[in-house]
Formats: structure tokens, sequence, C-alpha cells
């Protein structure tokens, strides 16, 4: 048995009967406690994942600056640490990448590193872990722990998981995570990165990247739930003058559920690992950027000690000793037969053999073997409160491509998978959600975390803003049956969860529909 | 391989290839160094012939096709990520003919650009007093030019946008237009970036190509780093360093199968 089990923050209610919560909440105080340029502190920490700190690059002249920020926390901007520092530590975290579950669980085991160190040092148990917070559970657990909303610790001091800047899905500070849209879906996904009958294109874990600190398009396991819980959990302010703090993931890391957030996230990649499903092998994964010449990931552990590390140290949560207290126990995610169930609908004539995704698990592979543009919405939209809404012409050579594949997919030829992107997607209001509609029938929501660092030109992401992607092979499959797809255009609504202000405009460059084919 | 991967290496390949073209025309007319011939004398020492009889003398078809060459060799391998925005986001059948849109554009601009870079290069040689063999100062004043400009935030300017991809319209005439002005627009933010260091080896009297390589290696490296803040620093040479270390690494760990490293967190966590 591991020594470190992290366990459900819902034990106990929730509540500080909870110790792993009441011991968390002492911990955030003694780093708090501790200055900005001090490696241990937790703000030095939050600045790890990204900052907008006056006298850096990233400053910014109001909110989300962290000059800005209305307490609580106060969060200090000075004395800044030395330059070297910020070079080392600052602003390393992977988004749009299949960095992006390896370089967080690194940051977690560190920032417990340091919460464990301070525990101990007030006398609490040595083997304390951080508690996860499962907003898939079942009853409440939708609902944040109570812990994080009460003013007081129980002997009475100041509670410093309570948030001012934390304002929930329907900005009035009731904090809870809407389900659906949010889902652990992608637990069905079997490649880490690409894509096949089970799973959507980039892959559970995420494309393949370099260093990336602002990417493009997210991970499935990172678009859902892991952005939507973000935005859902930060919010706007009910004037809409900030948003919260989770929102922004320059911001994110000042909240104390954010970690909690991010544990639930290594949850669900270990139980994905542990259904069988495997992380990749190539040596441009397991060794991280560093390994071919990029930016390392390093974290101070307690005492300011630099630790590097790379994919490969993390990939195994048995390699750090730790465990989590349910993956044992949690059912192991039957694999539906996505491609079956396809076929079925597309009239395909009845299955003997064996699908791919009954087979064994871990021996799932990307079977993706071409993609190609079907058809665009050119020019950019322009999305008010009110939404907006785009005529997706299809090429007509593509189109035919694309209904032969569905005419004439069976076992041997899989139908193609189809997806609508919405390309460079501007703005700067990251506590915002989109619902696309394809022919009126959903085809997804996207929450749009990340924005606003996505679209500053000279920061990590150059300006190009985010693009996203959904994945509409069922909407296609229906449209193909009703013999819809033959008017050649597809009608796409788009509705924002929030207003849309005149001072604050949202865009889309395209919006398109691709399809890829499949072995 | 992923199929992005596939489509990846399939755009790298090309412009490897036309590099690599671009450096065998540089190779087997090394004195086509024109710029460098015009400017000299039959026994080697400088002449003193006025801007005017240079360009007289200078056929600028022989001028034009050198700096096409260069510009092969040099800026091809930094093509990959725009032609792949360009491959992404074009119909299939309209590929090709958006990638000779984007590097229309592309050319066209540097070719302008060559024209400046060539006259300062011919107007430097031209100032000079004759003397047995030709100077170093001038490469080492473009040298000292190129690393102040390399260290400002004005080049991290140009390399950001340089990596900003508009969004390209997919049909018709506006899907030309596009792919021709992402090419202009590429273009003039890579002129930004490169001028400097394509002065170098320009007006290097010796070991031209041998310059030209370092600058292309220092290209192409600073173009795999991420956009950053503008601030001074030196850039492309370390991630060029680091890169060549990398990959020196991997072949040692292939040749001498080595274990890759791990478990680097209980020593340093727990020891």
């Amino acid at each position: 048995m591991a020594t470190y089990v992290r366990s459900n923050a819902w034990n106990d209610d929730g509540t500080f009967d909870n110790p792993d919560l009441y011991w968390y909440a002492k911990g955030v105080a003694a780093m708090m406690a501790r200055p900005l340029n001090d490696r241990n502190s937790w703000w030095f920490f939050a600045a790890i994942h990204a900052e907008y700190l006056p006298g850096t690059p990233n400053a910014q002249p109001g909110f989300p600056g962290w000059q800005a920020i209305p307490p609580v926390p106060a969060v200090p901007v000075a004395p800044l640490p030395a330059q070297s520092d910020m070079d080392t530590f600052w602003d390393q975290c992977q988004h749009q990448s299949w960095y992006f579950a390896p370089w967080h669980r690194g940051y977690l085991i560190a920032l417990e590193e340091q919460i464990r160190q301070a525990v101990i040092a007030l006398g609490g148990p040595a083997t304390w872990a951080l508690p996860y917070w499962n907003y898939l559970g079942t009853g409440t657990q939708y609902e944040i722990p109570p812990a994080f909303t009460q003013a007081t610790l129980p002997d009475g001091t100041p509670n410093p998981l309570l948030v001012t800047a934390r304002y929930g899905p329907q900005n009035d500070g009731d904090i809870y995570i809407p389900i659906p849209p949010v889902s652990g879906k992608c637990m069905t996904n079997t490649v880490y990165t690409g894509s096949n009958s089970a799973t959507p294109r980039p892959g559970f874990g995420g494309p393949k990247t370099g260093f990336s600190h602002a990417g493009n398009v997210s991970g499935n396991l990172e678009s859902n739930p892991h952005n939507q819980v973000h935005v859902d959990v930060g919010g706007n302010a009910p004037d809409g003058s900030i948003y919260g703090l989770m929102s922004d993931p320059g911001i994110a890391a000042l909240d104390p559920i954010f970690y909690l957030h991010h544990a639930n996230i290594d949850r669900m990649w270990a139980q994905w690992n542990a259904n069988g499903n495997v992380n990749p092998a190539t040596s441009d994964w397991l060794l991280g950027p560093a390994g071919s010449g990029g930016r390392p990931f390093v974290v101070p552990l307690p005492g300011g000690t630099p630790w590097t590390y790379t994919p490969q140290d993390v990939d195994d949560l048995g390699k750090l000793d730790y465990t989590y207290d349910d993956l044992t126990t949690a059912a192991k995610a039957a694999p539906s037969d996505a491609l079956a169930v396809r076929l079925q609908k597309l009239g395909a004539p009845a299955m003997t053999a064996q699908t791919p995704e009954s087979a064994a698990p871990g021996t799932a592979r990307d079977t993706a073997a071409g993609s190609e543009l079907v058809g665009t919405h050119d020019g950019a939209l322009q999305i008010k409160t009110s939404g907006a809404r785009a005529q997706v012409r299809l090429d007509a050579a593509v189109g035919a491509r694309l209904t032969d594949s569905l005419k004439s997919a069976s076992l041997e030829s899989p139908p193609d998978r189809t997806y609508l992107q919405l390309e460079n997607v501007q703005g700067t209001q990251d506590a915002q959600k989109l619902q696309v509609y394809v022919n009126e029938q959903l085809a997804g929501t996207v929450a749009l975390f990340g924005l606003r660092r996505a679209c500053m030109g000279d920061q990590a992401h150059g300006g190009s803003g985010l693009s996203f992607e959904l994945d509409i092979t069922g909407v296609i499959d229906s449209l193909y049956v009703e013999n819809a797809l033959e008017a050649g255009t597809l009608d796409v609504k788009i509705l924002p969860a929030n207003a849309v202000s005149a001072d604050a405009p949202l865009t889309v460059g395209r919006v398109s529909v691709y399809r890829e084919q499949h072995r | 391989m992923s199929e992005r991967e596939r489509a990846r290496r399939r755009v790298a390949t090309g412009l490897l290839l036309g590099s690599g073209l671009g450096w065998a025309g540089l190779l087997a007319a090394p004195d086509h160094a024109l710029l460098l011939a015009f400017c000299r004398g039959d026994g080697g020492a400088w002449s003193w012939p006025s801007l005017r009889i240079l360009l007289d003398a200078a056929p600028l078809a022989p001028l034009a096709a050198h700096w096409a060459l260069m510009l092969a060799a040099m800026m091809l391998p930094t093509l990959v990520s725009p032609l792949m925005h360009v491959h992404q986001r074009s119909f299939r059948q309209r590929r090709p003919r958006a990638f000779v849109l984007f590097l229309t554009g592309y050319i066209a601009v540097w070719m302008l650009a060559g024209v400046l870079l060539t006259l300062v290069h011919l107007s430097t040689n031209a100032a000079l007093s004759p003397s047995a063999s030709p100077p170093l100062w001038p490469a080492l004043v473009a040298a000292a030019v190129a690393l102040v400009w390399q260290c400002s935030p004005a080049k991290q300017r140009c390399l950001n946008r340089s990596h900003t991809h508009r969004a390209l319209a997919a049909f018709g005439r506006a899907a030309d237009r596009d792919a021709l002005a992402f090419g202009l627009e590429h273009a003039l933010w890579c002129v930004g970036s490169c001028w400097a260091l394509m002065l170098v080896p320009m007006l290097m009297a010796h070991g031209h190509l041998a310059a030209m390589l370092v600058v292309t290696a220092v290209m192409v490296a600073e173009r795999l780093d991420a956009p950053a803040p503008l601030r001074w620093r030196l850039r492309g040479l370390g991630t060029a360093i680091r890169l060549l270390t990398a990959r020196a690494r991997h072949a040692r760990s292939r040749l001498l199968r080595l274990p890759r490293h791990s478990g680097a967190f209980k020593t340093a966590s727990r020891a």
C-alpha cells in the first residue's frame, strides 16, 4: 500500500470534520503567510502555474492583474523573486498539450509536499494527502465542499479556503458543477493521443506538442471536465466587473479549490490507466520537452530545492508512493462498443466479428488514416449575447466522400468521424461557455478557459486565440440517416452562457467541419 | 505515428528537399558568391567601381538567382509551421494551389528585401579602400548589429508575430487571397526577424557558406521557441545548442543502449 492516499473531500460531508480538509486549511494558511519571493509560499506556487504580476511581462493594468484582485485572500505583489527564479519556475502550466496531465501531477505533488511539511510542523498527520473534489460523484458532490465557503475554521481563525472572487455558474456565489454539460465521457476514450472509434481526436491526454504554456486544442480530459469546471467555479461577478479566480489560468491557482479540482483530474487519469489504458511510450512524451532541448518542468520542494521531473517520472503514481482511495473499488469503465452502435445506426450489415473496442484493454490504437476539410463558414463571426449563426457550406466532392464512407461503413471499412471546429476564437472573457448546435442538435459545449492569455500577442501563445473542436460524429450520422446532408450546408448556432459586452467582443475566425478517415 | 505527424513529416520533407537544392546550388557555384565576385578584381584585389558601375557590371538575373538560392537554403526549413497551417485549413484538392500562393507572397517580400540587403552589401564594398585582401570589419560590424537586434524586444515581437496564424477562407478567390496574404504577412515578420542575421554571411569575405549554415541553425531554432514577452535577451543560440545536445544525447543513448533516467522525486525530496 502506498504511503500517501488521496481521499474524497466530501468525506464527513465536506466540512472541517474531515481532517484532510482541516489540515489542508492549516497548511494553506501557513503557505499564505510566506512572502511572494519565497519559493515555499502560496503565491510563488500560484505563479508557477501562471501569473499577471506587476513588474513582470504579464502585468495587467487592472483585473486580472494580481494587484486588482479583491481580498480575500489579500494577494501580495511584492517583493518579486530574483529574475532567475522567475525564469526557472514561473509560468509553466501545460495546456492544450499531451503534457497537461503529467505536468500538473508533478505540480500537485510539490504543493502537497509543502502543505504536508506545514501540517507536520503544526502537529498534524505525517501521511496527510491532498483530498480530491469528485464533482462527478453521487449525491450532492457536484456542490463545492462546504469547508470552502465558511468564514472561519473551528478554532475561530479566518478560513484561508474562502475566496471572494469565486462566483459559480450562475454568477451568484452558489458554487456547483452543472452536470451535464460537465461529464466524465472522456473516460471511455482508449487512446492517449490520437483517435479511434471510441476516442475523438486529439485523444484523452491531448495533442502532441512541445513545451506548451498555451496551445491550441485541448485534449478530451482537459476539455471536459477540466476546462468546464474551471469556468463554472470561477464564473463572473454579479455586476460583471470581474470574473472568478478559477476562470483564468493566470490567477486560478490562487484559489485553494484549484488543487482539489486538479487532484480529481489527476485521479481520473490514474483511473483511466487503472482501467487498462496506456500512456504514450515514445521518448518525446516520456522525457518531456527538455528531452528534445525545450524548457524543463521544475518545481520547488520544501526548503526550495528544485525538483526537475519528466512525464516518465510521474506516469505511475506507484513511483511516487501515492494512490487514491477509489482506484481499486471504482467500477472499470466498460468500453462501450461505439463502432458497433454506429454501424447499427448507419444500417450496416449485422456484425459477427469482434470490434476494436472489444479487444483487451491497452491494445487500442490510433486508427486515424487521414483528415480533410469538408466545409466552412468563411469570415469572422461575432458572438453577441443573443448568439451567432453560421451556414457551413460543404464542398460537394468532399461531402460526397464523407457520405460514401457512411454509406459503405462496415467493420472492415470504419465510417469517417466528423468534427466541428471553432477556429481562432478571440476575446478577453475566460468565464464564458459556448453551446454549439448543428441543425438544431446540440453538438457540445466549450469553456473558454485560457482565452485571454491565448489572445495576448506578446505572450506564450502569440495571439492566435484558441481553437475548439467538437466531435459531431453522432450528429452527422443522424443527419445522414435523415438525408439532411444532401442540402450541402449545415446550420451552426452558437449560444453564449453569459452576456457578451461591447467592450469585450468575442469572435470566431472561422467555423469549419472536418472528416477523419479510419483504418 | 499520428495522421497529423505524417502530414507534418511530408511537409517538412518537401521543405528540406527544397532547402537541400538551394544548398546544392550554392555549393555548385561557390564563386557565384557573385556578390563578392562583383567587388573583386580577377587577381583578388579589391576594385573601386561605383555602385552604378557595379550594378551595370552585375547582371540582375544572376544576382537574383543567387539570392533565391540563399532564400531556399536558409528560409525553407523555417516554414513548416505556417505551411502546416495552410495544409490543415485548405481543402485537400486546393492544398498545392494554396502552398504556391503562400510561397509566392512569401518569396515576393523576401526578394524585395533582397534588393535592399544587396544594395547595403554592394555599397559597403564599394566604399572599401583597395587592399590585397578583403577586410573583416564589415562582417564584424554586421555581426554586432545582428547581435544587438537578436537580443532586442523588437526581434521578439517579430518572432511572436511569425507564430500568429490567421484564419483562412476555404472557397474560391477568398481562399486564394488569404493564402497569398498569409504568405506576405508571414514574410514581413520573417524579414523583420532575420534581416540582420542574413547580412552577416553576405558581408563575410571568407566562410560565406559556413556562416550561412550557422545562421540557418539559429533561425530554425528560434522559431521552435514559443512566443514570449518582449524583453532584452539572447535568443536562438541557446535553443540551437540545447537541441543539438539533446540530439547527441539521444544518439549516444541509442548507441550504448543506456536506460532512460527516472525516479528523481524520491531522491530529491525524501533523502
